[in-house]
């Protein structure tokens, strides 16, 4: 029998601030619980050291503004270290799958990363997602949110990615944070149908969160066929989470990742840090373990507590309808879309960083190019400390020679004229290597 | 005078040390029919050398406890225990005649079910029915709340006033349920023959009329009055490797990174000390397949030692993991790995020309000469010796890590020096240095290490206080003890560091060691606000404070 890896990192010497409900205190109480259950004593579990992530770890996913240090602190690298060390475990077969229990978060991190929003400053799945392409070669994985959030940032990093599948439910944007994750956004032109949205009405109960599991999540991962499957594994969708209004259980969170069996379990929110945490927790690690839950409940629980309506089930079963039939005609779309912006595809975009309250302007032009995902170049403004205006040039992992060869053209190009922009980079995950140039003093650093 | 004994598995070793030097040695192979009277000829012995006023320290070391846990040779104990939600039960069932009860208690010391009286009495009726006269009750997180634990035990006296009930409060007070069950479970069943086993030693003692100070060595390698540990029998389980780690590190006293060798016949221990103190097993002592409370050094032990005898099958040399007698040198029938290392070396231990010759037969018949099986008989011998202590070296710094500095800092063994000991270690480990290009040092008394370890080891304690102030408590990890907070003071770490230095005051006082109390180092300090809503509704303070491993104040070194 293979064992899970677990590496549980409460950070307990990092905060946002005080009272903030990303805090010391946070995984306290869960630290009590599987310790005092003695679970890690168990032969189905084994326990990993945390590592810190490399700069160039970020650097495969993140624009960082101005540069990574201004963007993380060390807490960062070890949280998103330990999804690393992880999905090393899982790929070199040490073990038959992993959870990091990690904090602080990332599934609000986006690619071009001014400050913190929704608690997140780097997204450690997407960082995951491309070292597992860069170490390990893969390229279809999926990733499905289960934090009662939106998962905006994961979203909006693999939008044009058609290799990567993101699925997320979550509370309806019209009621929380953060405001989005609704049924029309389904990807970029390249990638449309392998972005989906299930957004659940507020007190959306175990019955229909497994029913979207059930007829939804897991058919199109049968059809998608991924390499990996990773549970980015929020945990506010219980009913006792303060900051959202689902009424999801410890046993619903249990079974959910029994059917779901993902490879790589990451935690993300959850912050209702005594009545749901403990046992949420104990709950994924047992299933995952395949570790019988059967005797695992919130103290204050009763199972005839919370009843789906039926009118709920209506709508949830119209909304699976809809988004199978979303993800199985994607081909078509993507084939019209192809006739319909032959040349580029550029959009425009607001976002607003909650927590740091910076206001980011950003436009994003996509080459549509016939052989890969194609390059992006993003303009992005946003005022912290002084007005940066940055300009990123993306090259897809298994991007083709003529898009690295485009893109590093136009890196070269705007380097010399260095006008409009304070700082100018490039990912070129194709040949794993990250510039940045800052205008003002014509220095170059490269990772 | 001071008198150290380590009944240990094969032999039992004893030292006279007035102080300054090691005045008398004995060695005895070791009866494990009747350890007692293996004790006390080895302390007759030793008192032949002396006046027997003159004594006023003796510190023991023995086997008992683990030979009695090892072949089961204890008393019958029921488990009433009250797992609440959870693991399924059955993680939990380690044991015969284990009950499960409800009741059940939370994180924070909050009762969440209550107890049911009539399903508590028929277990015990089960359970007298059975014969069985000793009760471990066991409740999880009864570290935070004991109430449940306490209430039934005294269900189980009202019915049966005879029976003797243990609480896992009282007996293993920190965080994990499953190391609670093991440790009190184990308490329970030796507890009588430990009783015993103190009773004699006293008596023995008293008619020889020796007056001094007798202590037992845990396996923390420090020691706790006899009489004291009458409660407490699991923790003077291995304490016979923990007598050789402590007598390497009183021998050599340098604050450095050191492995320690401790080579015998037919085992080898190796052990770490960290810039000179020895590291302890994270999940602590391992006794029969599980983990425990008990606080004991990291020690890995491999199934070679001096006398492990080499074979040659199909022209393949092999280290066999076994002993057939002692090497030819001194005597014995067999080539083993002493006889290799003496005959290479020229070592001249024993009879030299013994090993040459009974390696020469070995050979005699195959393709090999002598000096191709010396160099592979060494080659594997310091190979299983280096990977063994380069695993260990990897575990130790890739133990999970909680903080974020823990993490950012990293860990690094990097070894300075090995210190030998054991009969069979002078042979191998300036080799195994050589290889491993270190320092080693071989101190005199090597072969008496362990119980020089024991006879001049300083009692230990070590304890750590939870601090609720928005639930209104504290617990301590020692002997159940707890205490209220009035609501809404304001304390911080100070507060928290004075009450736990109190309470160790208070132990210390209790097992006659207040001389120490001064020298309590905190090891943890942890502190959580408590935020509901937006409010700061109180702190959570965890907080270790220990009187670590060290020697009584009189030792100042060994001067020959």
């Amino acid at each position: 029998m293979k064992q899970t890896a677990l590496i549980f990192f409460p950070a307990f010497d990092w905060a946002i601030s005080p009272t903030h409900p990303e805090r010391e205190e946070r995984l306290l109480y869960t630290r009590d619980q599987i310790f005092e259950e003695g679970i890690m004593d168990l032969p189905q579990i084994r326990e990993y050291k945390p590592r810190m992530a490399s700069y160039k770890d970020i650097a495969r996913v993140h624009f960082c503004v101005p540069d990574i240090d201004a963007q993380i602190t060390e807490a960062h690298l070890v949280s998103a270290g330990s999804a690393l060390v992880i999905a090393d475990a899982v790929m070199t077969g040490e073990v038959a799958n992993g959870f990091a229990l990690v904090r602080p978060p990332g599934h609000h991190a986006m690619t071009v990363a001014h400050g913190n929003r929704g608690f997140c400053n780097i997204n450690n799945e997407a960082i995951m997602v491309e070292y597992l392409r860069k170490q390990y070669g893969l390229q279809k994985i999926a990733i499905i949110d289960t934090d009662v959030h939106h998962g905006d940032g994961t979203q909006e990093i693999f939008w044009h990615d058609p290799d990567i599948l993101f699925i997320s439910f979550h509370q309806d944007g019209r009621t929380l944070y953060p405001g989005t994750g609704f049924v029309e956004e389904l990807g970029g032109p390249l990638a449309h149908g392998t972005t989906i949205n299930i957004p659940l009405p507020p007190r959306t109960t175990d019955v229909g969160i497994h029913y979207v599991l059930d007829n939804l999540v897991l058919p199109i991962l049968d059809e998608f066929e991924p390499e990996l499957v990773v549970n980015s594994a929020g945990q506010d969708n219980h009913y006792s989470d303060p900051l959202a209004n689902m009424c999801f259980s410890a046993q619903g969170y249990a079974v959910l990742n029994s059917k779901l069996a993902p490879d790589i379990a990451v935690l993300e929110g959850g912050y209702s840090v005594e009545t749901a945490l403990p046992y949420v927790n104990m709950g994924i690690i047992m299933a995952m373990a395949g570790i019988d839950y059967s005797n695992l409940r919130e103290p204050d629980y009763s199972p005839a507590q919370f009843q789906e309506s039926p009118r709920n089930m209506e709508y949830i079963k119209q909304l699976v309808d809809t988004q199978l039939a979303n993800f199985r005609g994607r081909a078509a779309v993507i084939k019209a879309n192809r006739l319909k912006y032959p040349e580029d595809y550029t959009y425009y975009k607001k976002i607003f960083y909650d927590t740091d309250g910076i206001h980011e302007e950003q436009s994003t032009q996509l080459h549509m190019c016939e052989s890969c995902a194609g390059y992006r170049i993003i303009k992005s403004t946003a005022q912290h400390r002084k007005l940066n205006r940055v300009l990123c040039i993306s090259v897809p992992t298994y991007g083709c020679p003529s898009c690295q060869e485009k893109a590093q053209r136009i890196y070269t190009e705007k380097c010399k004229e260095a006008r409009n922009f304070d700082y100018i980079y490039l990912q070129d995950r194709a040949n794993d290597v990250y510039k940045c140039t800052d205008t003002a003093f014509s220095s170059q650093t490269v990772l | 005078m001071l008198i150290g004994i380590d009944v240990g598995g094969t032999f039992t070793d004893g030292v006279l040390f007035d102080g300054k030097a090691v005045t008398a040695v004995v060695k005895q192979p070791t009866n494990n029919l009747d350890l007692k009277n293996t004790l006390l000829q080895v302390l007759d012995e030793l008192l032949a050398e002396v006046d027997n006023q003159a004594i006023h320290r003796i510190v023991l070391s023995t086997t008992l406890v683990t030979n009695m846990l090892a072949t089961g040779n204890v008393e019958k104990t029921a488990l009433l225990l009250l797992p609440g939600p959870g693991l399924p039960l059955d993680t939990y069932r380690l044991f015969d005649h284990t009950y499960f009860l409800k009741g059940s208690i939370d994180f924070k010391g909050r009762k969440t079910e209550a107890i049911d009286r009539k399903e508590i009495e028929q277990a015990v009726l089960q359970i007298d029915a059975l014969d069985i006269r000793k009760i471990a009750v066991i409740g999880k997180f009864s570290n935070r709340n004991s109430e449940l634990e306490t209430e039934v035990r005294q269900i189980v006296l009202n019915m049966f006033p005879h029976m003797d009930v243990s609480i896992g409060s009282e007996t293993a007070g920190q965080l994990n349920f499953l190391r609670r069950i093991v440790t009190t479970y184990y308490s329970v069943m030796t507890q009588s023959a430990w009783d015993s086993f103190i009773m004699e030693i006293e008596n023995a003692l008293q008619a020889r009329e020796i007056t001094a100070e007798v202590a037992v060595l845990k396996a923390d390698g420090g020691t706790m009055p006899l009489n004291l540990s009458r409660n407490k029998p699991c923790e003077t389980v291995f304490s016979g490797p923990a007598a050789s780690t402590m007598g390497a590190v009183a021998l050599v006293m340098k604050p450095r990174n050191t492995v320690v060798l401790d080579i015998g016949g037919t085992t080898s221990d190796i052990s770490l000390l960290i810039e000179g103190h020895p590291l302890y097993a994270s999940k602590g002592a391992r006794i029969g397949g599980h983990y425990t409370h008990i606080n004991a050094f990291s020690v890995c032990s491999l199934p070679l030692g001096g006398d492990s005898s080499i074979i040659i099958n199909n022209d393949e040399i092999i280290v066999a993991s076994s002993r057939q007698g002692s090497a030819a040198c001194f005597g014995g029938d067999y080539p083993t790995v002493t006889d290799v290392f003496n005959h290479k070396y020229m070592l001249g231990i024993g009879q030299q020309s013994q090993s040459s010759a009974i390696l020469c037969k070995l050979i005699a018949g195959t393709d090999l000469d002598i000096d191709n099986l010396c160099t592979r008989v060494e080659m594997i011998v310091l190979e299983r010796l280096q990977a063994a202590i380069e695993t260990m070296l990897r575990e130790w710094e890739n133990e999970p890590a909680y903080r974020v500095w823990e993490v950012v800092n990293g860990r690094k063994f990097d070894v300075q020096e090995i210190i030998g000991i054991g009969a069979a270690s002078s042979a191998i480990v300036p080799h195994l240095a050589q290889r491993m290009q270190v320092e080693y040092t071989i101190p005199v008394h090597a072969a008496v290490a362990n119980a020089l370890g024991a006879c001049v080891a300083r009692p230990t304690l070590s304890l750590k206080v939870h601090i609720d102030t928005q639930s209104g408590y504290y617990v301590i990890d020692q002997e159940g003890k707890r205490g209220s907070i009035p609501a809404g003071k304001n304390m911080q770490m100070q507060d928290a560091r004075v009450l736990a230095q109190q309470h160790l005051a208070e132990i210390a006082k209790v097992r006659g060691m207040d001389e120490y109390s001064g020298e309590a180092e905190f090891y943890l300090e942890e502190q959580f606000n408590v935020i509901r809503g937006w409010n700061t509704a109180g702190k959570i303070f965890d907080v270790g404070i220990q009187i670590s491993p060290g020697f009584i104040k009189e030792y100042q070194g060994v001067s020959r």
